[in-house]
Order: C-alpha cells, then structure tokens, then sequence
C-alpha cells in the first residue's frame, strides 16, 4: 500500500517528519520498505506564460513561442529574459498561463530537456502536456493553467504536490490497511490522537431511482455477500482534476479518466473495490437492466480490460447481463465489453464483496491479480458497501457532472454482525510479560474503532468493528494492544521453568560421529539438491527395485529437477562434472541426507538417510617432499573400514557386488559392505559407461551407507582391554597361492589355524611375477604376531606352533612356501 | 733406556695418537695399539715382573698412572668426538625450515552445517531436544494445523513445490498445480508433530531442509535450511521469547550486537514479529550492508496461536509457548558474507576446503 503524506495528513494528524511516521510505522508493525519523495523529479519544471506565439517559419504545425518563466532565466544584470521554444502543440495562444521544462529538466521516462534546433529554430526548453508530466493521461494539448497562476514558480510547488510516498507492506491479516481511510484509524491509535475523516456525499439526486432502472440477483450468496448498485447519468467523460489523477498516481495507480479513477481512488479511500460498467452496454429486459451475479460455466469465455480472452471455470464467479454474458470477472477484473469509454454517458457503479476463497483461486488459475483481488482475499467489509457507492456517486458528481440517481439496489442476504470479545486485562500482561494498563489497553482499542465496555467482573467486553476480521479473539486485541505498547519495550525474561532437560539423543550424536569421522578421514562435506532428473537412475545404471517410485514435483522450476532424488549418487557426480568443468581434479567428498522412496498408494514417501562419498584424483598433488599416488578402490575401502571401526561396527565384511544387482559399478572393483549378514552398503568404483553420462571421463570411487544400519549396528560401551603386559614374536610368512584364493580365505585359515597364541596378522605383501610366483599364482606376505596373556613365549614354543600353522594353511590352500 | 723414560715415552707417543685420532675408529686403533693384548703399555705392564723389586712399586706407580693419564685421554677423546659426530650430523640435517610442511588435510564440515550445529548447541545449553520432521508433509501439517486457512495465498504454487499425491483417496484439488502433499515449506510443521506426541513442558527446536519456488540466484536457492523452535509449558511469556532471542542472537552473532522487535503477521503465532539484529559492519549507523537500516532481518517469532494448540489439543488456557524462524542460510550469510548462496550447494572444493 503506498500512502500519501499529504492525503494522510487530511485524515488524521501527523508528525511533522516523515520520517517519524516511518519509525512508528515499523514499531507498531507496519513495514516501510521504501520512502518516495514525490514531486522532486520534476525540478526545472515551472509555471510560465506565453509572451509571443509565431509559425515557424519552416514547419506548418510548429510554432516559435517567447516564453516568460520569471526569475528561472535571467540576462547579465539579473533581469527575466524570456524562454525561445519550439512548440508542436496547437491548442493555446498567446497570454496563456503554461507549464515548461527547462533544460535540465528530467521528464518521466528518463525524458532529459536540452537545449536543441528544430527545423534550424533553437529550442530551449519544453511546453508540457500533463501526460509528458507523468500528472495524466490527456495528450490533447499542452496543460493550460489558470489565468491566476503565477509565473517562474516550480510546478510541484505551484500543484502543492510535493509529498512523500510510504510504500507499506501490509500483512495480509490487515485488509483495513489497504485503504487511507484504515491507515488514518491506525496512525490515530499509534499516536492517541483523532483522526478527522471527512467524506463527500451527494448533493442532488434526479431521475429514476435506481432499483426502478436496475435490479440485481445473487445466484449464490456463498459466492457473493452483497451487492451494491447506484446508477448515474450524463457524466461527461474527460482527464481528472488534478487533486484527483495525482492522488490515484501516488497510490500507484494510473489516471486514466474521471469515471475510472474516482472508482480507484474511492477503492484507495476506503478498501473497498468498485467497478463502473457503462450502462449503455447492457441490455435492458422489461425495462430495466438486470445484474446476475452467478457461478461461470465451464468453458465460458471473457475478454477482461487488459484484452486477455480469459477461458472460465465453474469455481469463478461472473457479474453478468441479465445472466448471460459475462460482463465482469467478479472481484478480479472487469470486462472489455463494458468498460467505460469516452463515449459512456450512464454509469452502472458496483460496490459488492466476493467470497476470499473464490478469488483467491480465481487470481491464482488465471495468474491475474488486481488491486481488487487482492483487497477480496484479504477479506472486504459487506457492511461499507452502500457507504462506499456514496462517496463514489458524490465524486461522480462532483468530478464528472453526472446527475445522481437517487437510491441504491442494495442485496445483502446475510449481515454481517459485529463479533463481541471478552478481554481478560489481567491475560494480557500475563502472555505479555509487561504490566500494561488497562487504561491504555481502553484507549487503543477504542481508536482502532472497538467499542469498549467494561465489565463487574473485571474483565472488558470488546465488538470489534467488522472492518477487522483479524479481531475475533482475545488473543487477537492481545496482539493489538502488545505492538501498540511496544514489542521492544517488555522486559527480555528467560523461562523460569526448571522442569525439563535437553541435549542430543545419542542417535543424533552418532550421527555427529558419523560425519566427523569421515571429515577426519579426509572427506569434505557438501550438499547437493534433493531434487533430482527422472533420468537419473538411468543414466547411473542404477536398478529402482528397492527405491520405490519417484516422488514428483507437480511444477518444477527446471525440467532436470521435477523429481526427488533417491539415490546422492546422481548430485553428487553433478558436482564432480562441476569441479572438473572448473579444473578442481581433486575430489574427495561426503554427504549426509535423505533420499525419498515414494509409494504406488500412498500421499508420503520413506525418506531414510544415506551416507555417500565420492573420491576423484589422488588426496593431493606431489609435493617436494611427498607423492600421492591416484585413488583406487582401496581408498574408499578404507574410508568405510575407517567410519565402521569408529563406530564400533562388528563382523564387517566385504562380499563382491554382483554385476547384475550393481550396474553401476565396476565388475571386480565393486563391494557389498556386510555387517553380519547384513548388507548395509556398497562401495566401488562407478562404471565408466555411468560416468560418460554424467561427463565425467576420470575414474570415481564412491559408497554408500544406510545410516539407519550404522546407527542400529554401532556399538557403544565397549570394555577398554589392558595393552598385553609379554612380549610377542614376530615371524614373517610368505604364502604362495593360486589366484582364487582370496586375502579374506587366507586369513581365515592363518586365524583358525594359529589358535590361541596367534594375536595379530598383518598382510604387508601381495605379490605376482609369472617367472618367480608362477602363472596364475600370487604371493602374499604376512607378519604373524604370536603372544600368550600369562607368560613370556619361549621360542620353541612359537616355532611348534608356527610349523603347525604353516602345515596346516599350506594343506588347506594348496599353497607353498615361498622360499 | 730405563722403564721409566720408555712409559714416559709410551705416554708421550699414545697421547700424540690419542690427539690426532680424526674419529672412534682411529682412536679405537689407538686405544688398541697401546692398551689392547698386543699393546704397547699392555706389553710394558707385563715386564714389571722383571723389575727389581726395589723399584717396582715406583714403577708400577708410574705405570698405573700412565694408564690411568691415556684411558682418561681416550676417554675424554671419546666424547669430543661424539659430540663433533652429532654435531656434524646436526649440521648435515639442518634443513630449509620454510619449506612447505608435509601436510595431511582433515575434511571440512559444510558451512551450513557448522552454523546448524553451533545453532543447535545454543537451544542446547538451555535445554531444548532436536526434533525432525518429513520433507514431504500434508498441507495439513504445513498450513492448515499452523492456522492458515483454505485459499491463503501463502498456499499459492507459486510458494509451494506441490507434489503429485499418490493416494487412491487424494482428493481432487481446486486450484491447478496444486495438491494434497507438498515439499515442506516451513519446519513449521514439526511443532504440530511434537505437539500432538508429546506433553508440554515442550522445549524443542527443528533444523532441517525446507523447499520454495525460488529460481536458483546469489540470494535465493529452491532448497535451503530453516531452524524451527518450540516452547509450550505454564506461564510462558512475549517477554520469554525475547529472553531466549536475544541469548540466542548474542551467541551467534557477538554479544555487542542489539536485537530489534518488529510486529509482523505469522498465521500460526500470535502476537507475531519479525527479529532484526544491529548490522555488524556499521553497527547501526546504516551502511550498504545494511541498506542504510542499521538492522538486519534474521528470523521471524511469535507466541503460538490458541488456533494451533486446539489442532493439537493442548489446552491454551493452561499452557502458553512461543514460536520462531531462524534461517540458517540467512545466518550464514550474514556472519561469512556470503557472496553467491548457490555456492552452498554446487560442491566445488574450492569453496568446501574454505569452510
């Protein structure tokens, strides 16, 4: 809502500064978010005469006029010098009182005056039409003021139209904000003053009365909860009175003509909507004009006054001719057909309220909104509505000299009653947390218009005015009275409540754990989007069975995000591309998230969290003094050994990750992550066909965890053991095999075949050399650790059971020795 | 040539070796050729049976302290050259110290997600649990429990990501683009799910990921991060809520920074208001930072609507509770200048390592 300083200053009183009001405005809860100085863009603009009017002696529609703009222009000695302009226009004469731009002036659409040559005669300055001026819409002419007007003042001074905007952001549980008339209520509770509202009303009514020209029927009353009709005749159409175009252009409205803009500026006025069909348009039945205020069919068309052929459904609501065309889209915006034009002479002029729920939907398929729609969803007061086609009639008269029907066709089928609300002063202070006065809390609220009774008991009896439909609650003049005493003025208390405890649950400290422990093992956190291409899973290769189905998003912004991710893989490798794209070839990153599994019959998804990591290049460049080899399997390998060893994960294992479960992996470089017998991730190096799909061309090692499984299988509590108190025997063990074999086989059996003495094995070799091993044979190092809890081994003792084991794993394997 | 003058001549020539030994092994040789089994001194030693008896305990006075004279020699010998050794290798390893380090990385935690934590751990300390709640919520729990009615324009699709609702029963909606089922666009809704599970006293706080209709840009993201709080327990006050804001803020921003309350309309709270925080850069003089205020906008609060409580069945003549907004993008942005939000969420390390 933008508010006129000057208009508001003649509702109520105010501080002189602008400024002030701003403040107060923000205080008691409505933002400011721009202030507008008004007027000052027309500097160099002044009131001037015409001292002489010649043809241009090279153009037959220009002509050369001396223009007297007083003290603007002086000679040497300080004595006015008369402008020499070019002037196109054609309706003035000499002697004429005018507006001219000088040069430097800046008209409205950055129109800059300079000194210039028409058709070879020197121009310097501008005569203004008061649509060059931004005041209005007639262009017929230059703007000839009053032979009384002085000469070489500026304009915006001569108009008195300095003023300063404030551009207001009105919450939408405050319709009575969006008229002057409510912002005048509401600066006279914010300061405890009065306002002094005056409004115009008709002072000669002739003709018919109005219900004997028009009748009105409400096919619904859900749809519409009164109606309004007055009808003027003869009004002469043309530009507004200036008062009149300049208030309806602070509030950001255009003037467009004097019917049109009294029905706006009544609206600004007041809140509430009219709208002027031109009576001559419709048709008369019986003699009269018949308003049928109805459902739209489906499929029904109309054209609005912005031109648009608007396709109807049965949930908007039409003003119709005698219930046939659609002459209006009800509370939204007029019709073309019977808009008024310069040719209108009678005037039908609809002050009605439309159901909030209808419009809002209304404004919301169409994409349309208008002042009036917003101002409807919001909700109108159904008992201003006569009132209101008053104020508009008087106007009509007063700025368009049209004759005033007498009388009103007036269908309100259910009032609406004033609501009475019991106020507890004592509950005010208590939810404030501030002693307030109940003085205070009388006069507030009696200045926002509520008539406050109090009662034996103590308590207030409160009727809110039915402009407010914020105010149907106690709770409601608590918010009323707490942001007019001053939201920053209570006293900053904490609960003094000792009854409850906080923190992290231990869930949620594991999952802290989680993170910190892949941070520490080198990863980097990110985030990525939850939405997610419907190609995604495609692309990666990855099967959807266990995924459930997609979670769509009913209007994307971006055809590549109308889904929810249910994989981080996907996001994940997108920002790999990016980081390569920006040459960034080190990558090595978590995340920590939701994925979204829908379901076939049902409205939400599960939305279990993963863990992913991805790892790209090598964990750094070589430096002088280090070099890092690329990442491999067994990096990501021993990131997810790192992150389930921390969390005390027990009985991990590894299982190859079946080509046929894991396309989108490697075959030979992919891993089921076991816990038990639990598969609770996989870890591996992404396919390179999955790769190309995402423009990725260098090798990506990545798991995937499920962080239900970690948090459920992690254990806490574990005994701290005593470090052993005997030395142990190391012995090296280098163990031929054929390639079947695999590490975890030969551990196996080292560990099965070691007993008890056997405490460590240490793999620090694998080994292949046709020539030396043998084809199709590796060899594989071990450091076998032997120790007993209780004694010092003697050495005999760890060779018997060395040759043992050795015998044993050699048998069990097929393997030898290598000597 | 007497006993005496050949020691004397002995000590003489092994202390000269004794001297020029450059290093162990050229003393060890020493040591050896004078006191080892075939030594020199070793040898003389032996002859003392030979020696008249008369004057053998003067010679073998003297003898002992030839001895003694060279083993102290060798010994002290021994350990100058020990430490020239160290010495020498101290000065082989010295070592252009500015050089770069041999440096291994620890990961970084998301920027969000370090502001999320401290965020948490503030509620924390004055006893508030963690809750969380579904991404994808019921318009019920998003608007219709939090008081905003059917048709509020908050509703809108151009506010909401809707999502397609695939229950049999969900019901044919109104308005084009819009449904039953949408992308949270509040953690709001999580006071609802706590309310009706849990008895007052309830003092909790939601973090999580919200969803809006935002085209991606430097100061918007479609997906970003907001902290619901919760009080509801007897005798709850505005006053409270302003107690626990301004700690809160304090904590987070520097405790020489001014909290300003400003009414506002929130459907779910009432009375509402929004939370500005003295600018950092210009503290409250107006600033570009600031856009000349002085303040900046950090979250939005409010005692929470009776409307509320009956959905959840808390009776509001009993108990009182306060409500707020915090967003952790915005918080972000605000402490670290954030140039470009979507750097939050493009994964390039370069800006991950920052963090």
């Amino acid at each position: 809502m933008r508010v006129s300083y000057e208009w508001l200053k003649t509702l109520v009183d105010l501080p002189q500064d602008p400024k002030d009001l701003e403040r107060e405005f923000v205080r008691t809860g409505t933002e400011v978010e721009a202030v507008e100085r008004v007027g000052a863009n027309l500097d160099h603009v002044v009131t001037a005469q015409v001292v002489s009017k010649e043809p241009h002696p090279d153009s037959d529609h220009m002509y050369v006029t001396l223009v007297d703009v007083g003290n603007n222009n002086v000679d040497k000695d300080g004595n006015p010098v008369p402008l020499q302009i070019v002037c196109g226009a054609q309706n003035f004469n000499q002697g004429d009182h005018i507006v001219t731009a000088m040069i430097g002036a800046v008209l409205p659409g950055d129109f800059k005056i300079k000194k210039s040559k028409l058709r070879g005669v020197e121009s310097c300055g501008m005569n203004c039409s008061s649509r060059e001026l931004g005041l209005g819409d007639d262009q017929s002419g230059i703007m000839i003021l009053p032979e009384d007007a002085p000469i070489g003042v500026p304009l915006t001074d001569y108009l008195g139209m300095s003023d300063v905007v404030l551009d207001c952001e009105i919450t939408p549980n405050r319709p009575d904000c969006l008229s002057m008339t409510g912002m005048a209520v509401e600066v006279s509770a914010m300061y405890d003053t009065d306002t002094h509202i005056e409004l115009p009303s008709v002072t000669s009514e002739s003709g018919a009365d109005a219900s004997e020209q028009v009748d009105v029927a409400i096919a619904d009353p859900e749809l519409c909860s009164r109606y309004t009709a007055r009808v003027v005749r003869n009004v002469k159409i043309g530009p507004s009175p200036e008062w009149l175009a300049r208030r309806v252009t602070a509030c950001g409205g255009r003037s467009i003509n004097n019917v049109v803009d009294v029905t706006n500026y009544v609206m600004y006025l007041t809140g509430q909507p009219l709208h002027a069909f031109d009576l001559g348009k419709l048709t008369k039945e019986d003699g009269k004009y018949h308003i049928v205020v109805r459902a739209a069919e489906d499929g029904e068309h109309i054209v609005t006054l912005d031109g648009e052929d608007r396709e109807l459904t049965s949930d908007m609501t039409v003003i119709t001719d005698n219930g046939k065309t659609p002459i209006a889209l009800a509370g939204v915006m007029g019709g073309l057909d019977s808009e008024i034009t310069e040719n209108t002479v009678d005037v039908l002029l609809e002050s009605a309220v439309f159901d909030n729920g209808h419009i809002s939907r209304t404004s919301r398929n169409l994409d349309l909104m208008s002042e009036a729609s917003i101002r409807y969803e919001r909700l109108v007061d159904p008992n201003g509505c006569a009132s209101v086609a008053d104020i508009a009639a008087a106007l009509f008269e007063e700025c368009c000299g049209a004759e005033v029907c007498p009388g009103i066709v007036d269908v309100y089928p259910k009032v609406k009653e004033a609501v009475t609300i019991t106020l507890r002063p004592e509950r005010v202070c208590a939810l404030a947390g501030a002693q307030i006065p109940e003085e205070f809390m009388v006069s507030r609220l009696t200045r926002l218009g509520c008539k406050v009774t109090p009662a034996d008991n103590g308590e207030l009896s409160v009727i809110a005015p039915t402009n407010r439909p914020d105010l149907t609650r106690e709770v409601d003049l608590i918010e009323e009275i707490v942001r007019l005493w001053g939201e920053g003025d209570i006293e900053a208390t904490l609960p003094a409540a000792r009854n409850h405890a906080g923190g992290l649950t231990s869930d949620q400290r594991q999952i802290r754990k989680i993170g910190r422990t892949l941070r520490a093992l080198g990863l980097n956190e990110t985030k990525s989007y939850l939405f997610a291409s419907p190609d995604d899973l495609s692309k990666l290769g990855m099967s959807e069975e266990g995924r459930g189905v997609p979670v769509k998003v009913i209007s994307p912004l971006v055809a590549d995000q109308s889904e929810m991710r249910r994989s981080i893989v996907p996001g994940l490798l997108r920002s790999i591309a990016y980081n390569l794209a920006h040459g960034v070839s080190n990558i090595a990153m978590y995340e920590l998230g939701r994925v979204l599994f829908g379901h076939k019959d049902k409205s939400q998804p599960d939305e279990p969290s993963y863990v992913c990591g991805v790892l790209v290049g090598r964990p750094a460049d070589d430096a002088w003094n280090a070099k890092y080899p690329a990442y491999d399997f067994f990096d990501a390998k021993g990131i997810v050994e790192g992150l389930l060893e921390a969390l005390r994960i027990p009985k991990v294992r590894f299982r190859v990750a079946e080509p046929e479960q894991y396309g989108w992996l490697q075959p030979g470089r992919a891993a089921e992550i076991l816990a038990g017998s639990e598969t609770i991730g996989w870890v591996g190096n992404i396919h390179p066909l999955s790769l190309q799909n995402f423009d990725i061309e260098v090798p990506v090692i990545a798991f995937e965890i499920s962080v239900a499984s970690l948090l459920r299988l992690s254990q806490k509590d574990l005994p701290i053991v005593e470090p052993p108190t005997y030395p142990g025997i190391s012995i090296d063990l280098a163990i031929v095999v054929d390639e079947s074999v695999t590490a975890e086989q030969l551990i196996q059996r080292l560990k099965s075949a070691g007993g008890k003495l056997l405490c460590d094995i240490r793999l620090f070799d694998v080994y292949r050399d046709s020539l030396r091993v043998g084809e199709g044979k590796k060899s594989m190092a071990f450091s076998l650790t032997y120790r007993a809890d209780d004694r010092t081994l003697i050495s005999e003792e760890v060779e018997k059971t060395h040759t043992k084991l050795v015998e044993k794993v050699l048998r069990s394997t097929g393997g030898e020795i290598r000597g | 040539m007497g006993m005496s003058e050949e020691l004397s001549a002995i000590r003489e020539q092994v202390l000269e070796g004794i001297a020029k030994a450059r290093n162990l092994e050229a003393l060890e040789k020493v040591r050896v050729a004078s006191m080892g089994k075939k030594g020199s001194l070793t040898a003389i030693m032996r002859m003392m049976g030979q020696v008249p008896a008369d004057q053998r305990p003067q010679m073998g006075q003297l003898a002992n302290t030839v001895r003694a004279n060279v083993e102290t020699a060798i010994r002290e010998r021994q350990l100058a050259l020990k430490r020239e050794a160290l010495e020498a290798q101290l000065n082989a390893e010295a070592t252009d110290i500015t050089l770069p380090g041999r440096r291994l990385s620890p990961g970084t935690q998301h920027l969000i997600e370090q502001v999320r934590e401290e965020m948490e751990d503030i509620f924390i300390s004055m006893g508030y649990t963690i809750e969380t709640g579904p991404y994808v919520e019921t318009t019920y729990y998003n608007f219709t429990a939090l008081n905003a009615p059917e048709d509020h324009p908050s509703r809108s699709g151009k506010d909401t990501f809707y999502v397609v609702d695939n229950a049999p029963e969900g019901k044919e909606s109104h308005v084009l683009g819009e449904s039953d089922v949408l992308l949270r666009t509040q953690t709001s809704g999580v006071q609802v799910h706590i309310m009706e599970t849990k008895e007052p006293p309830i003092y909790m706080i939601c973090p999580g990921t919200v969803f809006r209709p935002d085209t991606a840009d430097a100061n918007h993201l479609p997906q970003f991060t907001q902290m619901e709080g919760l009080v509801v327990d007897e005798g709850i006050t505005f006053g409270d809520l302003k107690g626990t804001l301004d700690h809160f803020t304090r904590e987070i921003f520097g405790k020489d920074r001014a909290t300003r309350y400003r009414p506002h309309f929130f459907p779910f709270t009432e009375p509402s208001c929004e939370v500005d925080v003295s600018c950092g850069v210009c503290h409250g003089e107006g600033c570009r930072f600031c856009k000349n205020t002085g303040w900046l906008e950090i979250l939005g609060c409010g005692m929470v609507d009776p409307n509320v409580f009956k959905y959840c069945g808390i009776d509001s003549e009993k108990y009182t509770g306060f409500a707020f907004g915090i967003g952790v993008e915005r918080v972000a942005a605000l402490r670290y200048d954030l140039p470009d939000l979507r750097m939050l969420i493009s994964g390039d390390q370069r800006v991950l390592r920052q963090f």
